[in-house]
């Protein structure tokens, strides 16, 4: 199984259901799992409101692509946007421990990203941030949840 | 189209019960940013959350619960949560807050057991 889909969208917060919406028929298209489309969608839906809410200095619109590609039981997602440098996986992971007054209120995004993709990368390419991030759609093990 | 974010508000005794549908991303947690918050500022402190008829939560809306959960636990308040299927409750357990935040299957039971802890009283 092989299928590719390339879209892109301006940073406006309310461009990303527009996103989901595409993910979703793409999902639907390839029979991909409803959980794997979900997660998929939450991931994108992380990341690119990041770009959206922090990347930008100038005010002005700006082009976010966004790659999905299926090759046998993986999904690649490659999110490309020509923010300030921003590399996810320097960000530190939030305290999830303890009592509700030592939690972190931000850094749930990234955290989350984390555990529902596999293969993050980050690199900077001709003034662009490029993240990439995958996940296996078939026989998806059981997660393993913080306690 | 999609079911827009929406949430109801009652009360059942001390107990405010908000029962949030649709959305909860960066777009739209706003509202029930307001709402929640709001009603904490002017004094309730006992809330049941019920999302059984919610579609999706991303990291937007659980900040808003952190946030409350901070402030009530100040004023010795709590937030129980009802309702969490699938992948919306698969969410909850990845960021740990099941540890934070009891919940229950229904709204109904999560109000009694709330009546019913004399510690909450």
């Amino acid at each position: 199984m092989s299928a590719q889909l390339t879209l892109s969208l301006t940073n406006k917060l309310a461009e990303i259901e527009g996103v989901s919406r595409l993910v979703e028929a793409f999902g639907e298209q390839h029979g991909l799992p409803a959980r794997v489309v979900f997660d998929l969608n939450l991931a994108l839906d992380e990341v690119l409101t990041n770009i959206i809410s922090y990347g930008y200095d100038d005010g002005a619109e700006h082009e976010i692509t966004v790659r999905l590609s299926l090759d046998g039981h993986t999904l690649h997602v490659e999110v490309e946007d020509d923010g300030r440098p921003f590399n996810p996986l320097e960000i530190a992971e939030p305290h999830l421990g303890g009592p509700v007054e030592e939690r972190s209120i931000g850094g749930l995004g990234l955290f989350l990203v984390r555990k529902l993709m596999s293969g993050l990368a980050y690199r900077r390419q001709e003034g662009k941030n490029v993240f990439g991030m995958s996940r296996t759609v078939a026989d998806v093990p059981v997660r393993q949840h913080p306690k | 189209m999609r079911a827009p974010t929406k949430i109801t508000e009652h009360k059942q005794g001390t107990v405010v019960v908000l029962c949030v549908s649709g959305r909860l991303d960066a777009s739209n947690s706003g509202v029930f940013e307001e709402k929640l918050l709001g009603l904490i500022a002017g004094g309730e402190h006992r809330f049941v959350i019920d999302f059984a008829a919610l579609d999706y939560i991303s990291s937007a809306g659980l900040r808003v619960l952190v946030i409350a959960a901070k402030r009530l636990a100040a004023s010795r308040g709590a937030i129980v949560l009802s309702g969490l299927e699938g992948q919306i409750e698969e969410v909850f357990a990845v960021v740990g807050f099941d540890s934070i935040f009891k919940t229950y299957r229904t709204a109904d039971e999560a109000v009694a057991a709330f009546i019913q802890d004399p510690a909450a009283n």
